[in-house]
């Protein structure tokens, strides 16, 4: 029961950002949007861990950070030299979560057919 | 606990929290096109110095008062006649309403020109800066003592000045309908304006009245009249 905590974390952080009455200035759109990204990469990243059984909470936190506050600086970067940096932000992040939910997915979808091959099993016996 | 209990519920609220505000930020911000929010930023700012000027003009307005009333206490003997002088000064300023016999005009867009000529320039029918500032000096060529225009006070800094489809007068805007109140001789001001800018207007069929009025009664400049670089010689 424990995967409920995550989702209840979430459901937590939905309500503050959708009740804080903070006005962010049109500019900081993009970085804000960057910053989605790499939040929801990191969440599925950490969930793909824990099925690979390689999750280290140390790593997903500092990736996190360092993650988004890269992805900011880099796009700051492009906009300052003109070149959009944004957008290969946007497409790794994007590539990544992909990724991930293909894995989740894939892990998911075996252990429940290994699930129910054992159920199966031991009905037969 | 599993150990990854901790860390992805941080994750979690921190990306939740994002992802709530990003939505909200993005939902607001579809309702209008870039260049209006650009704009609606610019908007916020004027406004924010607009009420700043205002404030500032009544703090300059009970400021005045105040003094007005320390130097109507000390009216005795050798200060009386500067005081008559000083009164006279304000007037010739502009710094006090003044009320007296004079015209109105008041003068609007084409919005009829336009509507039965849809293709043409709207520019042609439309009250330009150009137009009051003519009038204006021709109402003074006939002798006008006080001018205000919608409330603003004419004084030797006021401009008249074009922005965008409004227009600025003592750094406030102005939009039509526009009404130009003068005091001075009715007679003499009809008569300039008549052969000039008035005539004009009327022949481009603007809508333009023209009255007369006993007491008319002109504001007193708010802004500030201070000179810094402007020394008595």
């Amino acid at each position: 029961m424990w995967f409920l905590v995550p989702i209840l974390g979430l459901i937590i952080g939905t309500f503050l950002g959708s009740n804080i009455s903070f006005q962010l200035p049109p500019i900081y759109i993009k970085y804000m949007s960057i910053a989605v990204l790499a939040s929801l990469d990191s969440v599925f990243g950490g969930i793909k861990a824990i099925f690979e059984d390689t999750f280290d909470g140390t790593i997903l936190l500092t990736g996190f950070f360092t993650n988004a506050l890269l992805a900011a600086l880099l796009a700051y970067l492009g906009d300052r030299l003109g070149v959009d940096l944004y957008y290969a932000a946007v497409f790794a992040f994007g590539v990544r979560i992909f990724q991930n939910l293909a894995t989740i997915r894939h892990h998911t979808l075996t252990n429940y057919r290994q699930r129910k091959q054992r159920n199966r099993g031991v009905k037969n016996e | 606990m599993r150990k990854y209990v901790l860390p992805l519920t941080v994750v979690c609220i921190i990306s939740g929290f994002f992802l709530a505000f990003q939505l909200k930020v993005q939902t607001k911000s579809t309702n209008y096109d870039a260049v209006s929010q650009k704009n609606a930023n610019l908007i916020n700012v004027i406004q924010a110095l607009e009420k700043e000027i205002e404030n500032q003009e009544n703090q300059i307005e009970t400021m005045r008062n105040q003094l007005n009333e320390i130097q109507n206490q000390n009216n005795k003997g050798k200060l009386q006649d500067l005081q008559q002088e000083i009164i006279q000064a304000k007037i010739n300023a502009g710094l006090t309403p003044v009320i007296g016999k004079g015209i109105i005009i008041t003068l609007d867009d084409n919005k009829e020109g336009l509507l039965n000529a849809p293709n043409d320039d709207p520019n042609k029918y439309i009250i330009h800066y150009e137009h009051l500032l003519n009038l204006v000096n021709e109402l003074k060529i006939g002798g006008a003592e006080a001018i205000s225009i919608n409330g603003q006070r004419l004084v030797t800094t006021s401009e008249i000045r074009c922005v965008g489809n409004l227009i600025l007068i003592n750094t406030t805007r102005i939009a039509p309908p526009f009404e130009v109140c003068a005091i001075g001789s009715p007679k003499l001001m009809v008569e300039s304006i008549s052969l000039g800018q008035l005539d004009l207007l009327k022949t481009a069929h603007y809508p333009v009245a023209l009255a007369e009025k006993e007491n008319l009664t002109i504001p007193a400049y708010k802004g500030e009249l201070q000179f810094k670089y402007a020394i008595p010689q």
